[in-house]
């Protein structure tokens, strides 16, 4: 494979790439100027062209998504989803504290492009450092007229506000984002409306990932073409990797989409193999809510479109955590159903009622009081949580039930084995004191 | 009018409807927790979805889109084609009731709500007979969150009509959403009761057993009870209400749908306002006194002795020494009928009207509202019929006096003989009015409670409450509506449209319509405004 050079984690390890200096003297707040220089729907258009789908997690074109705002509007707003919850998932934090002024850019690209004269950068909660070194840049940004009023002394204006989450898994999905930035509960909302047409504060909104932004200034600077070259037909733009778990060289590393998750453990400039006497077991390759590969399933692509080859749900945030021989599948069970469980919002019965039932049931099995019918009804109630489209709200439900349904079916065998030896009575004995 | 069809029926809507409400219109039984058509649609319950037909991307062929739809969010357009019975949709109704009543108590046999419980029913018709959760029940607390309130967590079901009442509707925002996922509940903020005018409809509203009413709180199986359509007497708002009662003893009020006066709601003063109709101190027989004589005749001979009496009195005296006090509590028909009686007996008597209580100022809601954003209102004049009487005396002519010029011509010595009806709930002879007693000769008292006139009456009658009536109010903004009776007067009482009726020369059995068929044959404007009760246009 020709050796990719990486674009999004460029300044990454470079002495002060935080500082607005640093930044410029790379190459950087070229392609604002550029595309200040086009039209708004110019800058659209080569986005839609450069087909960049977004990093968040579903996938959806961003061009396209831009597109949907209607044409009649007076205000439109900008949402950065730097919410990053997914758990094993840490490539926007990676962006923020090592290369803060491409975020700023390509917002204020983003921005011009979609007629958003606000932009709010909804950051995690617990992102306390990345919350101080972002709002620096943007103070340099402000300092240097890059952002304010008539930005690069031209007619465009924006202002920057970060706003800091309370640490809801759900105020990641983007109207649940809209609802808690309004200061309400990080309830999803209910669509139609969609946020393009009316969103944050009841105006047209668009709600882009970290990464899919900072994309955009690569893309404007070298073109739509170089962009799309990269990586597959279907999967284009360099993309980041974030892997965890026992692995040589945990982190987060930058490729082009298609490569396999064994290449993601494996190569030396990546995960650099299994640590010393781990094997693997089992990988969640896109943040936990894909679902989970067993050790047969390496050769998957991390790509948009494969995972669903695996019975996956698809793509994710591309960050995988690896599950080593010696850990209990039982454990990984409770500990996915423990989160669903503790992060569903509460507003839609399948989900609030289903994420609690199956961590009950999780937690039981690991306690070493499973029933063989338990793996049954986990699968079914993970059915009748997402059994068809349009259950829920938001696709919290069906991201909660993909690692459970997966990690039954795929580690079935080791999880009635488990069950199997349990010391016989246990059930019965946890079952009298539970009820 | 759009044209839809749900499980193979084509069925008529109203425009701008959804898709839920024109099944539940239509008489279709779809389950649903969190759609109230008063309050903003936030479809999280999912109890409701269905299927529906659209064009196929490629081919623009009709077919089913794999996909659940909620029927609450979805509106109406002509040609839709929807369905509730297939096995995904049925599937998912199952689904859901087992997921609701996983943590539920079930606790139904010392539950208020039980027999007319939106779980029961939905679990009956459309869940499984038994949970298959084996593991322990998550407790969550039961709460007093107000002085009439008390809030069952571990009955909630989490459809927040509650939380958006007293956001849409009250406008005062008391109760909220604490914690996250199956442990939310729903609670007040800590020093924040909720203590509103308009409280009580949030149990109303709740669809399970998870709100109840302190002052209904164990007091009765609800299938003991028979609801009886009624208008409330609180204010001149005139809400719609129904009255359940059983063994003759009032329980409750509950609001009754009405899109011209209260839609679904009703206030707390109306609503737990009923207490005086079964109190003690209610005067039951009538009385009748001759000189030092006191006897309490039969009811068959009263309206010979009253017509007797007045007759002898216009004799002797004149026909303008007669007045008649109506009281604002009366219906159109009793206001009527006594008129009829006055002027028989004496046309040139004199027709006064009662006090009309107020108290405080109007409050309209959401609290802070004006304009359009109203969505209801409770009155300062506390009677339910002010604008009715007073155009029933209008509309007779003659002498006609207001309350200050009525006591202030009885203390002139102006009349010696009067009828005067009260059916106030509260004291309302003052001082002042107590004094004209000694200025009649023959004065008929007709109230509810012993009253500082009766010492010096002829006649003290006992009035009903209007549960024990049958009549007409006309609420403040002219529409007429019909109560009917719920309960029997107390014993020895008989309700006032009877016996004035038969003072009016009628015989036979009193029937409001009867009386409003004759007030519309004598004078046709009285008959105008009269308002058939209207279809609710909801199942709960």
């Amino acid at each position: 494979m020709a050796t990719f050079e990486p674009v999004l984690l460029r300044n990454v390890g470079v002495e002060g790439a935080r500082t607005l200096k640093v930044y410029e003297s790379r190459g950087g707040y070229q392609a604002v100027r550029k595309a200040l220089g086009m039209s708004p729907d110019e800058v659209v258009e080569i986005v839609k062209e450069a087909n960049l789908r977004g990093r968040g997690g579903a996938g959806f074109p961003a061009g396209v998504k831009w597109s949907f705002l209607p044409k009649d509007r007076t205000h439109t707003l900008l949402c950065v989803n730097a919410d990053e919850s997914e758990p094993p998932t840490f490539c926007n934090r990676v962006l923020m504290e090592s290369d803060p002024h491409q975020l700023i850019e390509g917002t204020i690209i983003s921005a011009y492009a979609t007629q958003s004269q606000i932009a709010y950068i909804y950051m995690r909660g617990e992102f306390h450092e990345q919350f101080h070194i972002l709002q620096k840049a943007i103070d340099e940004a402000y300092a240097a007229g890059y952002l304010g009023k008539n930005i690069f002394n031209g007619d465009f204006s924006l202002e920057i506000y970060i706003h800091r989450g309370a640490g809801a898994y759900v105020c990641g999905e983007e109207t649940g984002l809209i609802e808690s930035l309004e200061g309400k509960r990080g309830w999803p909302r209910i669509k139609p409306p969609f946020p393009a047409v009316e969103g944050l504060f009841r105006r047209p909104t668009v709600v882009n990932n970290v990464e899919t932004l900072s994309c955009v200034p690569h893309i404007i600077e070298r073109g739509a073409d170089w962009f799309t070259g990269i990586g597959p037909s279907h999967s284009v733009g360099p993309k980041l990797f974030c892997i965890s778990g026992p692995v040589n060289k945990p982190g987060c590393y930058e490729a082009a989409m298609g490569i396999t998750v064994r290449e993601l453990i494996e190569r030396d400039d990546m995960g650099g193999g299994m640590a010393p006497g781990k094997r693997v077991k089992a990988v969640f390759p896109g943040g936990v809510s894909m679902g989970v590969l067993s050790a047969e399933e390496l050769d998957m692509k991390m790509d948009f479109d494969d995972p669903r080859n695996y019975s996956l749900l698809g793509l994710g945030t591309a960050a995988a955590v690896v599950i080593d021989q010696d850990t209990d599948m039982r454990i990984v069970l409770r500990n996915m159903a423990r989160f669903y469980g503790t992060e569903s919002c509460g507003q839609c019965t399948q989900c609030r009622e289903g994420t609690a039932w199956m961590h009950k049931i999780a937690t039981r099995i690991a306690a070493g009081a499973g029933r063989l019918e338990d793996l049954d009804l986990l699968l079914e109630t993970a059915r009748n949580m997402g059994m068809m489209p349009g259950l829920s709200i938001c696709g919290l439900s069906d991201g909660a039930t993909y690692p459970i349904e997966t990690i039954v079916k795929k580690f079935r065998s080791e999880l009635e084995e488990a069950i199997r030896s349990q010391p016989a009575g246990r059930v019965d004995r946890v079952l009298q004191v539970l009820n | 009018m759009p044209k839809i069809i749900i499980d193979n029926q084509e069925i008529e809507c109203r425009d701008g409807v959804n898709v839920l409400q024109a099944a539940l219109e239509a008489g279709m039984e779809i389950p649903h927790y969190c759609y109230h058509p008063g309050l903003k649609v936030v479809a999280s319950c999912r109890l409701c979805l269905m299927e529906m037909q659209m064009p196929h991307p490629k081919t623009q062929e009709m077919g089913w889109v794999p996909k659940l739809f909620p029927s609450c969010q979805t509106p109406v357009r002509d040609g839709m084609i929807c369905r509730f019975d297939s096995d995904t949709v049925k599937q998912n109704q199952a689904n859901c009731m087992e997921f609701f009543l996983l943590n539920h108590p079930l606790d139904c046999p010392v539950c208020d709500q039980a027999g007319e419980c939106h779980l029961q029913d939905y679990s009956y018709h459309f869940g499984h007979a038994e949970s298959r959760m084996v593991d322990q029940k998550l407790k969550t607390p039961k709460k007093d969150i107000g002085p009439r309130t008390l809030l069952y967590s571990d009955r909630c079901v989490m459809c927040t009509r509650c939380v958006r009442f007293t956001e849409e509707i009250s406008g005062t925002h008391e109760l909220c959403m604490v914690n996250r996922g199956s442990r939310a509940e729903i609670d007040v903020f800590s020093g924040h009761p909720l203590d509103n005018p308009l409280q009580g409809n949030v149990v109303d509203i709740c669809p399970v057993g998870c709100l109840l009413d302190k002052d209904f709180l164990f007091k009765r199986r609800v299938w003991e009870l028979n609801g009886t359509s009624s208008v409330c007497p609180g204010c001149a708002t005139g809400c719609s209400i129904r009255v359940d009662q059983a063994d003759n003893h009032v329980y409750r009020l509950k609001p009754r749908f009405n899109p011209k006066v209260n839609d679904w709601w009703m206030c707390d003063e109306g609503r737990f306002g009923s207490d005086y109709v079964h109190d003690a101190k209610r005067i039951s027989s009538p009385i009748v006194r001759r000189g030092l004589d006191e006897t309490t005749p039969a009811w068959e001979d009263m309206p010979e002795i009253l017509r007797f009496r007045f007759e002898e009195h216009v004799r002797e005296h004149s026909g303008e020494s007669v007045v008649a006090m109506l009281s604002p509590f009366m219906s159109c028909e009793e206001g009527w009928l006594l008129i009829k009686f006055i002027r028989e007996i004496a046309p040139n008597a004199t027709l006064a009207m009662g006090p009309v209580p107020m108290a405080g100022e109007d409050q309209s809601f959401p609290a802070g509202a004006n304009g359009d954003a109203v969505k209801f209102t409770i009155l300062k004049e506390k009677c339910p019929n002010r604008k009715g009487i007073e155009q029933l005396i209008a509309s007779a002519g003659g002498n006609t006096l207001s309350f200050e010029e009525f006591v202030g011509q009885c203390t002139e010595g102006k009349f010696s003989a009067g009828w005067v009806v009260g059916g106030y709930p509260n004291e309302w002879v003052d001082k002042a009015t107590a004094k004209i007693a000694s200025k009649f000769q023959l004065l008929v008292v007709q109230d509810l409670f012993e009253n500082a006139l009766m010492a010096g009456a002829a006649v003290v009658l006992p009035a009903c409450a209007w549960v024990e009536r049958e009549g007409s109010f006309m609420n403040a903004a002219g529409l007429v509506q019909p109560f009917e009776r719920a309960v029997q007067p107390p014993d020895g009482a008989r309700h006032d449209g009877q016996y004035l009726y038969e003072i009016a020369g009628y015989t036979g059995l009193y029937s409001g319509e009867r009386v409003r068929e004759l007030m519309a044959e004598s004078k046709a404007d009285l008959s105008v405004a009269y308002e058939a009760p209207c279809k609710p246009v909801h199942a709960h």
